[in-house]
């Protein structure tokens, strides 16, 4: 499990820093074996569970006990957390995209894309085709005419996402 | 007393303290790296069984090469060319006092043991038929060039290391060549090899030795041993990776093939023939690594004055220490709970954790280096069905604290993690 882990995390890492890549790189053959049900051999596992470890063991080394004695169950929840927070964040996008809102239709909620701004909306005129598309949303004030729920159908003056 | 005897003697109490033991904080000195740390922690390098560390010595030697006299030796007669063969040559000269071989012509410079065991295998020309002998802990190193033999009808026996009566009921008379370790890089245990040379030769088999652990640990005298072929690397005595040297009989490596030809190992040559140089030059084909054997024999020249027979006692104090403190944690010692037959090296297991962790553990939290996995001797640890050790190879410059840190930290492994 920690291999899929270490693919996320050394794959993100690994853009910025060549060391990291490498280690992705080994991750992600490890991944790859394991889907084929072969034994990852690389030993990438055991070099991240004994690097752990030893690093905990300097100075919390009860926790270094639980991490090495739990380490596929907590590699395992750390993962699922991990797919979990993709999910979410996937979710969060799309209705990002969809409605202008992280948390979904019509919702009031804080959402943290909210901080991006206008970065992804562009300004149409109403002859654009982009008025016509569902994933338009018109601003109170905008200048819309005419609007169904939230799909704009023309004189849309207001702004769609890229 | 003449006074390179008493510079000698000087030298002597340097090394040894007052108790006529090593005295290691002096021989620390000379290894620069001991001055590194790594986040902020000392290296406690206990690998030395792969690979030593180099003292400032042997590195000011090869620098002297490649700053002061960087030329061709043999073939070259001008001043820097004639330094250079000079240079050459007292190294060969070191490397035969140190093995006390008869005469320097018996002493060919490799690139490390490997390649003097693969060069008697293939100069030996052995036969369909004939067999050849080796233990069943041998490193890949004197095991793989005889299994590459098998092609031309070749046979390989094993016997038991360490086990006189097995190997005498392998010793039949097709047996020609008995290749075998003087002491093994798994668990630091010795060959009776006076005695297996001796049964060899009363059955006319030749004996190839691989020395890559014993040589530098302890006192080999070929001339004692009547080897008849001895091989041995650089980078496990202190000198610098990419040395080694293959010792054989003159007669016998008279008689011999070259395994590479090329410059400096022919006399003369035409478009259809050549006419092979003599030793130890035939051997040598194509320009030496200078700097490595000038370097190699300053490593010899450094265990000599430290003496091997001082460091072979200071490696069994500190493996001792370990063995006592590791049995009473009840961890698996593989080779026997006899520290002195052992020498330098503890190859252990603990119960439940594999041996790449312990390694990994170790390095982590303390910086000790140690190796982990099956030391190029995967025969032997796939025959006994072990996913391999964790192996502890002492030094020269290994200290009773080193050692107190690794078995401080082995314990905790043990109190945590098991």
């Amino acid at each position: 499990m920690i291999c899929i882990l270490a693919l996320v995390v050394f794959g993100i890492l690994g853009i910025f820093s060549a060391t990291h890549r490498k280690l992705a790189l080994e991750a992600f053959e490890c991944v790859f074996k394991k889907i084929r049900l072969q034994p990852c051999d690389s030993g990438l596992d055991k070099r991240l569970k004994s690097q752990i470890t030893g690093k905990l063991m300097r100075k919390h080394p009860k926790m270094a006990r639980f991490g090495y004695r739990h380490f596929e169950a907590v590699s395992l929840i750390l993962t699922i957390i991990m797919i979990v927070s993709f999910v979410y964040s996937g979710l969060g996008i799309y209705n990002f995209v969809a409605y202008g809102n992280c948390n979904g239709e019509s919702s009031q909620e804080a959402c943290v894309y909210e901080g991006l701004g206008n970065a992804f909306k562009i300004d149409v005129d109403c002859e654009s085709p982009l008025c016509q598309n569902e994933y338009c949303t018109c601003k109170e004030g905008s200048g819309c005419q005419e609007k169904e729920g939230d799909i704009c159908k023309e004189n849309c003056y207001g702004s769609v996402i890229k | 007393m003449s006074r390179k005897r008493r510079r000698h003697l000087q030298g002597k109490l340097l090394w040894f303290g007052d108790q006529m033991s090593l005295n290691v904080e002096k021989i620390k000195e000379d290894f620069p790296i001991f001055l590194r740390k790594i986040h902020g922690k000392r290296i406690i390098y206990m690998d030395s069984a792969c690979v030593t560390l180099k003292p400032r010595q042997v590195v000011e030697a090869m620098n002297k090469y490649y700053e002061y006299f960087p030329a061709c030796a043999g073939r070259s007669s001008h001043k820097l060319g004639r330094e250079t063969s000079d240079q050459i040559n007292n190294s060969r000269k070191t490397l035969q006092r140190f093995i006390n071989a008869k005469s320097v012509n018996e002493v060919i410079f490799t690139k490390n043991t490997t390649e003097g065991i693969n060069l008697i295998s293939n100069s030996l020309k052995l036969k369909g038929g004939d067999v050849i002998l080796t233990s069943d802990k041998e490193h890949n190193s004197c095991l793989l060039p005889f299994q590459l033999l098998k092609r031309k009808g070749v046979r390989h026996e094993i016997f038991k290391f360490g086990n006189l009566d097995d190997f005498q009921s392998k010793l039949t008379k097709d047996v020609k060549l008995v290749a075998t370790a003087h002491t093994s890089n798994l668990d630091g245990t010795s060959n009776p090899i006076r005695n297996i040379i001796r049964l060899a030769h009363e059955n006319n088999s030749l004996v190839l030795v691989d020395g890559a652990q014993s040589v530098p640990h302890k006192k080999v005298d070929v001339r004692r041993m009547n080897v008849d072929f001895l091989a041995f690397s650089g980078h496990k005595m202190l000198g610098p990776s990419g040395t080694g040297v293959l010792y054989g009989k003159q007669d016998l490596m008279e008689r011999l093939n070259p395994l590479f030809l090329g410059g400096d190992a022919v006399k003369n040559s035409t478009y259809n023939n050549y006419e092979i140089e003599e030793l130890p030059k035939k051997f040598e084909a194509g320009l030496q690594n200078y700097a490595g054997i000038i370097g190699l024999a300053e490593a010899a020249r450094y265990l000599t004055k430290m003496g091997r027979d001082n460091l072979e006692k200071h490696l069994i104090n500190l493996n001792e220490l370990i063995t006592d403190a590791f049995q009473n944690l009840d961890i698996e010692i593989l080779g026997g709970t006899k520290a002195e037959k052992r020498g330098g090296i503890i190859s252990f297991n603990m119960k439940k954790i594999n041996p790449h962790e312990i390694a990994g553990i170790l390095n982590e939290s303390s910086n000790i280096m140690i190796r982990s996995g099956m030391h190029c001797v995967h025969s032997w640890f796939n025959a006994h069905e072990l996913k391999g050790s964790a192996r502890v190879s002492l030094y020269a410059y290994n200290t009773r604290e080193d050692c107190g840190v690794l078995i401080k930290e082995i314990m905790k492994i043990h109190k945590l993690l098991l």
